[in-house]
């Protein structure tokens, strides 16, 4: 491994509470803009209204559905933007989506080494454990250590498939439905599927017995 | 070929594959002015005034010290104004008084 | 995986692409990506440069180079991104985990050179 990393010794530091002058910088920027009509006076909010509406329970319906619907898991394979879009999920972000889905040989998982690519629109904003140094340096050479440090044992005659995202591809994990889920509705299931079982670093949890 | 060129040749978020600590699972809700850096950078990617790809670039420009210093949003914020400046969109004046101005408002 | 590019209908003949319309490479194909060292800004890491690696998918569609979108150019001359497969033991020598791992990444079609099958 490259003994050359000239980047901080320091873990991601924390934000504050407040901008302070970074707020005040971003107020400054935007309001500057609006002045000089670059963009319009209500484009941030409403696209804080966009954001607001993705999150990963638009994913996990993704993934029920898949489970449920033969027909859709193959249309979402072969083209999970297109797919996504027929339940109603734009890509703002005008991103391609590639579903990865995991098998009983094949476990899949999505980092972004030289950034913070995720599929926003269908999950949401990444957390910031998959934004940090650990997991993005780590991911893409030791992720069967990476995925103990979720609780997350992958036996080895399960085949690890790790995809970098880098740029015009997003990457959503399918992952394999849980045993003891026959006859679940859609929104049972959809209750199973977590954002970091998207991710890949986790599996779909299992059905609770009240379930 | 001088040692510091690597340096030059790896950019500051190229860290695939480097020694690192163990994950820890940290996550905070947005502060408010963080979201806004999030809506404005996809504002300006959809104007083109800064698309997806300036804005990495910017943050990578902004050099392994404050990369490694800088939160995520403060790094954005920060790229987007140097890449203002570059474009003349902005100049430092007209962000400093308007910071200034910004600030001389009373806080809620 | 079906190929996109190729246009419904019965196939014409005597129809010559512009450069970079097509993608040069498919599915299966076997390739290596360049081990050149960009400055300025660049989206192929460093621990991928120079390792053999299979062409996965083509990705559609067609984009501007991200070298020079990251300057400004937001229109203009397009070419193809692959997904490649890379596996874990190609990359990092000393490796432990089961050789059947491996690594997926969309890479820009001039960053790829062709290598006998």
């Amino acid at each position: 491994m490259s003994a050359h990393d000239h980047s901080s010794p320091h873990p991601e530091p924390a934000a504050p509470q407040h901008g302070g002058d970074y707020e005040i910088m971003e107020t400054a920027v935007r309001e500057l803009l609006v002045e000089k009509k670059l963009i319009g006076p209500g484009e941030i909010r409403r696209q804080i209204e966009v954001l607001d509406s993705r999150s990963p329970a638009l994913g996990a319906k993704v993934v029920a559905r898949a489970w449920l619907d033969a027909g859709f898991r193959g249309r979402l394979l072969e083209n999970g933007r297109r797919a996504c879009e027929e339940l109603g999920i734009s890509f703002y972000d005008d991103t391609q989506l590639i579903v990865l889905e995991n098998t009983e040989s094949v476990h899949n998982l999505v980092v972004c080494t030289l950034c913070s690519c995720y599929p926003r629109p269908v999950l949401g904003l990444p957390p910031d454990w998959y934004k940090v140094k650990p997991y993005r340096a780590r991911a893409v050479s030791e992720p069967r250590k990476v995925l103990e440090e979720f609780g997350t044992h992958i036996p080895d005659n399960v085949e690890i498939r790790v995809s970098d995202s880098t740029a015009l591809v997003r990457y959503l994990v399918l992952p394999l439905r849980p045993e003891g889920t026959e006859g679940f509705s859609e929104e049972d299931l959809a209750a199973l599927v977590t954002r970091d079982a998207m991710i890949g670093v986790v599996a779909a949890n299992p059905p609770t017995r009240s379930a | 070929m001088p040692e510091t060129y690597q340096f030059v040749k790896r950019l500051p978020n190229d860290i695939g594959g480097l020694q690192a600590d163990a994950v820890q699972q940290t996550d905070h809700v947005l502060l408010p002015w963080e979201k806004r850096c999030h809506a404005l950078a996809d504002v300006l990617d959809f104007h083109k005034i800064i698309n997806t790809e300036e804005k990495r670039r910017g943050v990578e420009a902004l050099g392994a010290d404050l990369v490694g210093k800088l939160s995520y949003y403060e790094r954005w914020i920060v790229a987007f104004a140097n890449i203002l400046f570059e474009k003349r969109i902005l100049s430092p004046t007209d962000l400093a008084l308007k910071m200034d101005e910004v600030a001389a408002r009373p806080r809620d | 995986m079906r190929d996109d590019t190729i246009p419904a209908g019965a196939p014409l003949t005597g129809m010559v692409f512009a450069e970079g319309e097509r993608p040069v490479f498919s599915p299966g194909d076997k390739a290596r990506i360049l081990a050149r060292s960009p400055v300025g800004h660049y989206r192929v890491p460093t621990y991928m440069r120079g390792k053999f690696c299979t062409v996965e998918k083509i990705i559609e569609p067609a984009a501007v180079d991200n070298e020079e979108e990251a300057f400004g150019r937001n229109a203009g001359s397009k070419r193809h991104y692959y997904r490649v497969a890379v596996p874990m033991s190609e990359l990092w020598p000393e490796y432990k985990g089961p050789a059947t791992d491996g690594l997926r990444i969309e890479v820009y079609e001039t960053w790829l050179e062709r290598v006998p099958a």
